[in-house]
């Protein structure tokens, strides 16, 4: 055990001073490997940062938040026909549906259109009529000023809880409670400002104005035209599935649905959203990687030829080594050595080119603050690469470790 | 005359053939040799006699293809290449004709390496090599190169490098053949003493009075001992 620990290490040193003896030319060779692993360290980091970073935003919203909304089959919508959920749902089901935290109901003020005015400033933004439970759903908290209350719902006042955004396009003072805003018309006294949330796949998550559920209703006018979202939270332990099954069933009967009939409204989660996002980065990562792998594949070739002609090139100095007692074991270790060390080193390089690059492309990116290399692609990196420094060293090396010593000696 | 019990190397009945395109090239055929603890022996011949041959199979690098090698009580023939290279290692000094230095590495790193292969401590190693080149006259260039040296220094780390592993027998390969006379008579001086202080000596030679140092001449005509003169002790010139 001794023994092959020091032929180890005597082979390895007489590996790094073959490999420093010939600086410029080991660091070309492991050019193939630097870019194969740098490019696959780059491309699986920005993906997982994004992932990540997507993630976190997904969970900041809610994961386990779950929206309910009409839903009409496409072929009964080119008929003309368009199914609605109704404030008279979001009530029944508010007092009806077990294990639920809190729900709220949301409207689009149609009737304002998206035009809101300060001043001598215009924006558009999307206008959303809600009650007080929506920052409890949605997880929306003031930076400045106060949410929606009751009574702002009770009374229809006309107030107004804005995105960060909102205040910043129209040019608003630092502390926008109190101004009044203008939706097509109508004025709005801002209650409150919310803090900060960034933006999601490239969407601007701060540029919206809530309104409390009734102004926003009876200034959209006729309520047979009411089509609302329905978002609630299922209590922590409760089954989503099961609530799921009691409100269908509480709505089906609601709406009258035949048994062969199809739903009137479907159930939308972001842990839905945040599976597809999963697997799309995942096949993502999966192809690119694959493509790259071709990369260190030409790498590894790389450093089979150069191993191979550094045999050749040695052959002499491999004669003086055996004529000196050098077994071929020796050999065959000093030269595989060799392969493994500019593979792994280049390894190394590469993750750090990797790195770079992606920290590079992430800073140019909007939306996307952080790479992540995970551990298991620094593992694969250098798995595959020592996986190459073996296979694609192994031939030269039983090449120099065959060699007859007179031959090898008399080689000019 | 001789005992075999004193025998450094004994080779019965060696032939080395090499398969040519239309018939085998006889390059040894049935030697029969005895060489004694602390002998000095000169091979001679023309070029093609089949002096280099039986260097090479005498320094194990090279196998016969029929006969026996016993090389310090050891049959040679039958061992496998990792036990060659242990005997290269222990048993055989070489010094070539062009030295074989490797450029790269200092003379103290040359003196050692054969110590390397053999797994020494690397404190016992310097302290080996340290010893041979001050045995050469060397001590003052353990940091140079190589090819900071002359020819004839460069000659002296290799006898070094044969001496650091104490072995059975120092074999040269026309040691002197890439010097000038002077240095020749420097470094067969070195070989002389080195017998004196009990070496095995066996030197590949063409010139004659390279061959006149040493007290045995074996002189090769294709593949065949032709003669094989044990020189009286008086007339050993040390010129």
């Amino acid at each position: 055990m001794l023994k092959t620990m020091h032929i180890f290490f005597e082979a390895s040193k007489a590996a790094m001073q073959a490999i420093t003896a010939h600086g410029m030319r080991s660091a070309l060779t492991t050019l193939g490997i630097v870019i194969g692993v740098g490019a696959v360290i780059t491309v699986v980091a920005i993906m997982e940062g994004l992932s990540a970073n997507i993630t976190s935003q997904l969970d900041d919203l809610g994961s386990d938040m779950v929206t309910l909304r009409a839903y009409t089959d496409p072929e009964q919508e080119m008929l003309g026909f368009s199914n609605k959920v109704s404030y008279e749902d979001f009530l029944l089901l508010k007092s009806k549906a077990d294990n639920v935290t809190d729900m709220t109901a949301t409207m689009r003020a149609f009737s304002l259109g998206s035009s809101v005015q300060y001043g001598r400033s215009t924006t558009q933004t999307q206008i959303i009529g809600t009650d007080s439970s929506y920052q409890n759903v949605v997880h929306i908290y003031p930076e400045l000023g106060r949410f929606l209350s009751e009574s702002d719902d009770l009374k229809r006042r006309r107030v107004a809880f804005i995105g960060s955004s909102v205040a910043k396009k129209l040019k608003m003072p630092p502390d926008p409670t109190g101004q009044f805003i203008n939706l097509s018309g109508d004025w709005f006294r801002v209650i409150g400002v919310a803090e900060t949330r960034g933006s999601l796949f490239g969407f601007d998550q701060d540029n919206y104005i809530i309104a409390p559920f009734s102004t926003i209703r009876s200034l959209n006018g006729s309520q047979a035209t009411d089509n609302i979202d329905i978002m609630f939270r299922p209590q922590s332990d409760a089954s989503l599935t099961d609530i799921k099954i009691q409100m269908r069933q509480i709505l089906r009967q609601k709406h009258k649905l035949l048994d062969d009939d199809p739903d009137h409204f479907e159930f939308h989660s972001a842990e839905k959203t945040k599976k597809q996002f999963a697997s799309i980065t995942t096949s993502v990562t999966l192809v690119a990687s694959g493509v790259v792998s071709i990369s260190l594949l030409v790498g590894g070739i790389g450093i089979m030829n150069i191993m191979l002609v550094s045999v050749t090139e040695r052959t002499k100095e491999i004669g003086i080594a055996k004529a000196l007692g050098a077994t071929p074991q020796f050999i065959l270790l000093q030269f595989l050595i060799e392969a493994l060390i500019l593979s792994l080193f280049g390894g190394v390089m590469g993750l750090l080119l990797g790195y770079g690059l992606a920290s590079m492309v992430s800073m140019m990116m909007p939306g996307s603050s952080s790479v992540l290399v995970p551990l298991w692609a620094i593992g694969l990196s250098f798995g595959f690469t020592t996986a190459i420094g073996v296979i694609f060293g192994l031939a030269p090396a039983i090449k120099a470790a065959k060699l007859n010593p007179v031959d090898a000696l008399r080689y000019e | 005359m001789n005992d075999s019990t004193t025998n450094v190397i004994e080779l019965k009945h060696i032939t080395k053939n090499y398969p040519m395109a239309d018939e085998d090239f006889l390059a040894l055929n049935d030697v029969n040799l005895s060489i004694k603890k602390n002998d000095y022996v000169a091979i001679t011949g023309p070029s093609g006699s089949g002096k280099s041959t039986l260097m090479n199979i005498l320094g194990c690098l090279d196998q016969p293809s029929d006969g026996e090698y016993w090389l310090d009580k050891q049959n040679v023939a039958t061992k496998t290449e990792t036990q060659l290279a242990e005997i290269r290692n222990k048993g055989v000094g070489f010094i070539f004709q062009s030295f074989n230095l490797l450029p790269r590495a200092s003379v103290l790193q040359n003196v050692m390496q054969p110590l390397v292969y053999r797994m020494m401590p690397a404190a016992e190693r310097k302290k080996l090599a340290l010893e041979a080149l001050e045995r050469v006259g060397l001590s003052s260039k353990v940091t140079s190169l190589p090819n900071q040296l002359s020819g004839g220094q460069r000659q002296r780390v290799a006898i070094a490098r044969a001496l650091v592993t104490k072995p059975a027998i120092i074999l040269g390969d026309e040691p002197t053949g890439n010097l000038d006379s002077k240095t020749s008579r420097d470094i067969m001086a070195l070989f002389d003493q080195l017998h004196q202080q009990g070496h095995t000596i066996i030197l590949v030679t063409h010139e004659a009075d390279i061959a006149n140092h040493c007290q045995r001449i074996i002189r090769l005509v294709d593949g065949v001992i032709e003669s094989d003169i044990r020189k009286q002790q008086g007339e050993l010139s040390h010129a």
